[in-house]
């Protein structure tokens, strides 16, 4: 195979800032004139409750203080494992009072990649806020799946792999807070 | 059937994560190093966003939040460019959010403790999609500079926010673009967190003079490039095509 070189850099990143709701997020803080929507307010159009997941966490800095100016962004496929372009993207803040994230969703389903492995369920995040100079991205893979032969959970130490797994609370209710620094560190990702 | 991968970041041209200088940073930034793996289809496939969100006066922030017309304060500038990937393809279809500061350096944002007055005309907010050869374009107010508290207070330069979506989620990108000639940009710890100077000066906006005189307003260009995807196609087509 030929191998094509890149002929630009990629631009760099910057971070987000403490304001990123006014372009990102603006009825969510009363910028209500301007979108109709605030992008990503459901993944997937036309679901029942029931057919629903519910993910919901907290992202905590070095001091263990849980953030409420971040923004969480999440990208899945469908249950059946299928990626469609135009579906399975939400965009989240934490609630002002309890400053916890919900993603209410569809529960991914596995899929074979492009590599014709198998991958368990999961799904991407891209974590940004104030004091982050660059995205963070990490995924979200559920306790209850079969995770072993994940290639991605496959080449992360024992030890540490649990930061990607989020813990089943009771029925179709899952937890999956975010460490960004100190022993429980999350494990970010290069991707 | 192809298989898609996207070319490593290089992370000596993007600003360092764990960066005191910019204090917000101390708490915040990860410590550990982050785990390289393959692409997958989740970093390569999607999102792309439809042209029905985008309302008419998405791009033009002088109009989008104006109460009968009335221009915002400060002078409008035109702020434009391509979105294209690493092999310099353009990217058709990118979403580009941007946020920023009225003239006088303030935030529609209940956080921003500027005490500079908030413009009951500009919310500071808007979108587009790139065209086929990746063109965008935003009609906007030129952003003010403003004191925040950092090591003691410090002044961002004058900036605009920027959120691109390409063709997948592995591309995505959220960056500043800076104007040139500013003399706080050299100042900037958030810009300094770039340590490599070509890089850095990649995301200032250059005054483009001949688009400022056609269209009578200071306009400046700003490329902006996102991660490439390589596609290899497995030999299992049909014959004949």
């Amino acid at each position: 195979m030929e191998t094509i070189k890149a002929k630009l850099d990629e631009t760099p990143f910057q971070t987000a800032g403490p304001f990123l709701h006014i372009g990102c997020m603006p009825n969510a803080i009363k910028i209500n004139k301007i979108y109709q929507n605030d992008l990503g307010e459901i993944p997937f159009k036309d679901k029942q409750e029931n057919e629903l997941i519910t993910i919901e966490g907290s992202v905590f800095d070095g001091n263990g203080v849980a953030l409420d100016d971040v923004m969480i962004e999440t990208w899945q496929c469908d249950e059946k494992g299928q990626f469609n372009e135009d579906s399975g993207f939400a965009r989240l803040i934490p609630n002002n009072i309890t400053k916890k994230f919900t993603l209410k969703t569809i529960k991914p389903g596995s899929y074979k990649g492009f590599d014709r492995k198998t991958y368990s369920p999961h799904v991407s995040l891209s974590i940004s806020a104030r004091g982050l100079n660059m995205t963070l991205n990490t995924r979200v893979y559920f306790e209850d799946d079969e995770l072993k032969n994940d290639p991605l959970l496959s080449i992360i130490s024992l030890d540490n792999v649990n930061s990607l797994i989020a813990k089943k609370i009771k029925k179709n209710s899952y937890l999956f807070d975010i460490f960004l620094q100190g022993d429980k560190e999350t494990i970010f990702l290069d991707i | 059937m192809n298989a898609k991968s996207l070319i490593k970041r290089n992370y000596e041209k993007h600003p360092e994560i764990d960066f005191p200088d910019y204090k917000s940073s101390i708490f915040r930034a990860p410590k550990n190093r982050k785990i390289s793996f393959p692409s997958s289809n989740t970093e390569t496939i999607g999102p792309i966003f439809n042209k029905n969100i985008i309302g008419k006066l998405d791009n033009d922030l002088t109009l989008n939040f104006s109460k009968n017309k009335i221009s915002p304060l400060g002078h409008k500038i035109i702020v434009y460019g391509t979105v294209s990937d690493q092999f310099t393809n353009p990217i058709k279809g990118a979403l580009i959010e941007i946020w920023q500061a009225n003239a006088a350096g303030k935030y529609l944002h209940d956080n921003d403790e500027n005490p500079a007055p908030i413009d009951p005309n500009f919310a500071g907010c808007g979108r587009c999609l790139t065209s086929s050869s990746g063109y965008y374009e935003f009609l906007t107010i030129q952003p003010g500079p403003y004191p925040y508290p950092n090591r003691g207070i410090e002044w961002r330069p004058m900036h605009i926010h920027f959120s691109i979506f390409g063709k997948s989620f592995g591309q995505r990108l959220i960056t500043q673009m800076y104007f040139e000639g500013d003399p706080l940009i050299k100042l900037c710890p958030m810009v300094n967190s770039i340590r490599n100077e070509k890089a850095k000066n990649s995301l200032i906006g250059v005054l483009d003079t001949s688009k400022s005189n056609t269209k009578n307003l200071l306009a400046y260009k700003f490329d902006i490039v996102l991660r490439g995807i390589k596609q290899t196609y497995f030999e299992n087509r049909k014959e004949g095509l």
